[in-house]
C-alpha cells in the first residue's frame, strides 16, 4: 500500500487541476494554459470557445466535460502542439481555417513526440489532424467528417503524417475528406480498425513509408481504398476494400512497392479489386475476390509476386495484364470459372487453370471491344483459345488450382 | 464546277476536323491519372502534359513526375512537346518559355515543389513571398 503511494507521490505533489467554464476560474482555454505548468490538467466544461489558435509548449492533459465545441471559424489552425506528451480528449472541434500552402487544419503537431489524441469529434475541417515529424503519438476513437468541398482541391486529409515514427492510427472514422488518412515519409507505424469512407481520393494512401502495418480496416466507397506507392515491407491484413466503382476507381492500388503481404483481405465491389504497376515481390495469400470487374490487372513491369489460396468468386475478369506475366506465381487459387476435374480425389484439379481469358486480352488492348461482353462470339473465341492457344500467354496459369473454396 | 466548290469546302471542313490541335489536352480535375505516378490530378496548378509527336497527350501531376517520365520513356519523348501550367492563371504554356520557382514553402504533389510561370516578374514576385528560388 505504501509503496503505491509512493509511486503516486510526485504526480500529487506537483501536478495541478485547472478548471475553464462560465463559472470557472478560467474564462478561456487560452488563459488556462497560460497559468498551467508542465504535467498539469485543463478540465473544460461544456460550451463554445472561439479562441483562436490555441498553442500548446509543455505536456499538458486538456479534457472536455459534456464535449465542449472549439470553433476555428474558417481562419485559424486551432490546437497547435509543439510540446510533447499533450493529451487531448473529449472535444469537438470544428470550422478550421484553409490554407493551401500551409496546410492549416484542425490540430497541428509540431515535432511533438508521446502525444495523445483520442474521443474527439472533428467537424467541417480542412485538414483533421496533420502531424508533423511526431514520434510514438496515438490517435485514437476519433469521428472525423467535412463537407467542405466537392472536389479534390478545396479540401485536406483526415489524418496527414508527415516525416514521423510509430504512429499510432486506431478506431477512427473518417468520412468527406481529400485521403482519409495520408502517411508521408512515415515508418514502424501501425493502423487499425478505422473506417475510412466516402473520401475524395483515397482512403488510406502511402507515400515512400516503409515498414508500417494495417489490419482490419474498411474501405467504403472512395476513389480507390488503399494506395501503397514508393513504400517497401507494408503488411496488408484483414482489411475490407468494397464499393470503389468508377472509372479509373481502385480497391488496392500498388505503385512501385515491393517486400509486402497481403493476406485475408476482402475485395468485392470494385471496378479493379488491385492495380499493380512495379510491384515486386508482393505475397498475396488468403485473400477473398467477389464481385469485382476485374479482380487483378498486373502490369507486365510486375515481378516475382506469389498468389496462393487465394478465392476469385463471380468476377468478372479474374486477371487482365498488359503483357506476358513469365514471373509471377499463381498456386492452389479456387477459381470459380475453373471447369476442372479431380480424378485423383486430392482436392485439386488434374489440369492447370488459365485465369487469363483471351477476351481479356482484347479488352486490354482495345477497350471498346467491351461491347461484345457476354456474347455468343465471345464464349466461342474463348473455347477455341483453350484448345489451340494463340494470343493468351502459355506459361500464365494456375497448375494447382482448388476444387473447394479456401475457408480464410 | 459549283459541286467541284461544294466538294472542296466539304472535304477541307473534314480535314480541318480530322486534325486535331497538337496542343495540349484539358485535364479533368480529380478524374484523371498522372501517368507516371498513377495519382489522380487533384491540383492544377503544377500539372503538365507530354504531348507525342502523334499527338498523344500524357498527363502528369507534379514537374517532377514528368521529368520521371521522360528520363524512363524515351520513345515517348522523343519529339514531344513539353508543356506546364502557369500556376497563376492554370493555362498550359510551353515548358521552354516557362520560369521555375523551387522550394521554400511550395508543396506540390509528389515532392517536385517546382511552380511554373509564364511571366518572370510574377515569378520573382512569388518566389520572394514563398521562400523560393528560381532555378533558371
Amino acid at each position: 500500500m505504501f509503496r503505491i503511494l509512493f509511486l503516486f507521490f510526485p504526480v500529487l505533489i506537483f501536478s495541478n487541476v485547472l478548471r475553464v467554464g462560465k463559472n470557472e476560474q478560467f474564462k478561456t482555454i487560452q488563459q488556462a494554459v497560460a497559468a498551467s505548468k508542465s504535467g498539469d490538467s485543463i478540465l473544460v466544461e461544456s460550451g463554445v470557445y472561439r479562441e483562436g489558435n490555441i498553442n500548446i509548449t509543455k505536456p499538458l492533459t486538456l479534457i472536455g466535460i459534456g464535449r465542449p465545441v472549439l470553433d476555428g471559424e474558417m481562419k485559424h489552425e486551432i490546437l497547435s502542439f509543439r510540446g510533447h506528451h499533450i493529451v487531448l480528449k473529449g472535444f469537438k472541434i470544428i470550422n478550421s481555417g484553409q490554407d493551401e500552402i500551409k496546410n492549416i487544419g484542425a490540430i497541428r503537431l509540431y515535432d511533438s513526440h508521446f502525444s495523445v489524441i483520442a474521443n474527439n469529434i472533428f467537424e467541417n475541417n480542412y485538414f483533421g489532424i496533420y502531424i508533423q515529424r511526431g514520434y510514438r503519438c496515438l490517435i485514437e476513437n476519433n469521428r472525423i467528417t467535412s463537407s467542405r468541398s466537392k472536389s479534390q482541391e478545396g479540401i485536406g486529409d483526415g489524418i496527414h503524417a508527415w516525416v514521423s515514427e510509430e504512429i499510432w492510427i486506431k478506431n477512427n472514422y473518417i468520412e468527406g475528406h481529400k485521403d482519409g488518412i495520408y502517411l508521408e515519409k512515415v515508418t514502424d507505424s501501425y493502423i487499425y480498425r478505422n473506417f475510412s469512407k466516402k473520401n475524395l481520393r483515397y482512403g488510406l494512401h502511402f507515400m515512400s513509408s516503409n515498414d508500417c502495418v494495417y489490419v482490419n480496416n474498411t474501405f467504403d466507397n472512395n476513389n480507390a481504398g488503399v494506395a501503397v506507392m514508393y513504400s517497401n515491407n507494408v503488411g496488408m491484413a484483414g482489411n475490407s476494400f468494397i464499393n470503389n466503382w468508377g472509372d479509373a476507381n481502385y480497391g488496392l492500388l500498388l505503385k512501385d512497392i515491393s517486400f509486402s503481404k497481403i493476406k485475408q483481405n476482402r475485395f468485392s465491389n470494385n471496378t479493379i479489386a488491385i492495380f499493380m504497376d512495379g510491384a515486386t515481390k508482393v505475397d498475396f495469400f488468403r485473400n477473398n475476390f467477389e464481385d469485382n470487374g476485374w479482380a487483378m490487372k498486373i502490369n507486365s513491369n510486375c515481378m516475382e509476386n506469389k498468389f496462393i489460396n487465394n478465392n476469385f468468386i463471380n468476377n468478372t475478369f479474374d486477371v487482365g495484364t498488359s503483357g506476358t506475366m513469365a514471373m509471377n506465381d499463381f498456386k492452389r487459387n479456387f477459381w470459380d470459372k475453373y471447369e476442372g476435374y479431380d480424378l485423383n480425389k486430392d482436392k485439386i484439379g488434374d489440369v492447370p487453370f488459365h485465369p487469363l481469358s483471351l477476351y481479356a486480352v482484347l479488352v486490354e488492348n482495345n477497350p471498346a471491344i467491351m461491347l461484345l461482353f457476354k456474347t455468343f462470339f465471345v464464349d466461342l473465341l474463348d473455347k477455341t483459345e483453350k484448345i489451340i492457344p494463340s494470343l493468351t500467354p502459355e506459361n500464365f496459369k494456375d497448375e494447382e488450382p482448388l476444387m473447394k473454396k479456401v475457408i480464410s | 464546277m459549283n459541286i467541284l466548290k461544294n466538294t472542296f469546302a466539304v472535304g477541307s471542313v473534314i480535314a480541318m476536323l480530322s486534325c486535331q490541335s497538337s496542343g495540349p489536352k484539358d485535364i479533368a480535375l480529380g478524374k484523371d491519372q498522372c501517368d507516371n505516378c498513377r495519382m489522380t490530378i487533384s491540383a492544377l496548378g503544377y500539372a503538365a502534359e507530354l504531348v507525342t509527336d502523334k499527338g498523344r497527350a500524357y498527363k502528369f501531376d507534379d514537374i517532377m513526375c514528368m521529368n520521371m517520365y521522360e528520363g524512363s520513356n524515351p520513345d515517348q519523348a522523343k519529339n514531344a512537346k513539353l508543356y506546364v501550367v502557369d500556376y497563376p492563371t492554370g493555362k498550359f504554356i510551353e515548358k521552354s518559355k516557362a520560369t521555375f520557382i523551387k522550394g521554400g514553402s511550395i508543396k506540390s504533389p509528389m515532392g517536385g515543389n517546382t511552380q511554373a510561370y509564364q511571366n518572370k516578374a510574377a515569378a520573382q514576385k512569388a518566389a520572394a513571398a514563398l521562400g523560393a528560388g528560381l532555378t533558371k
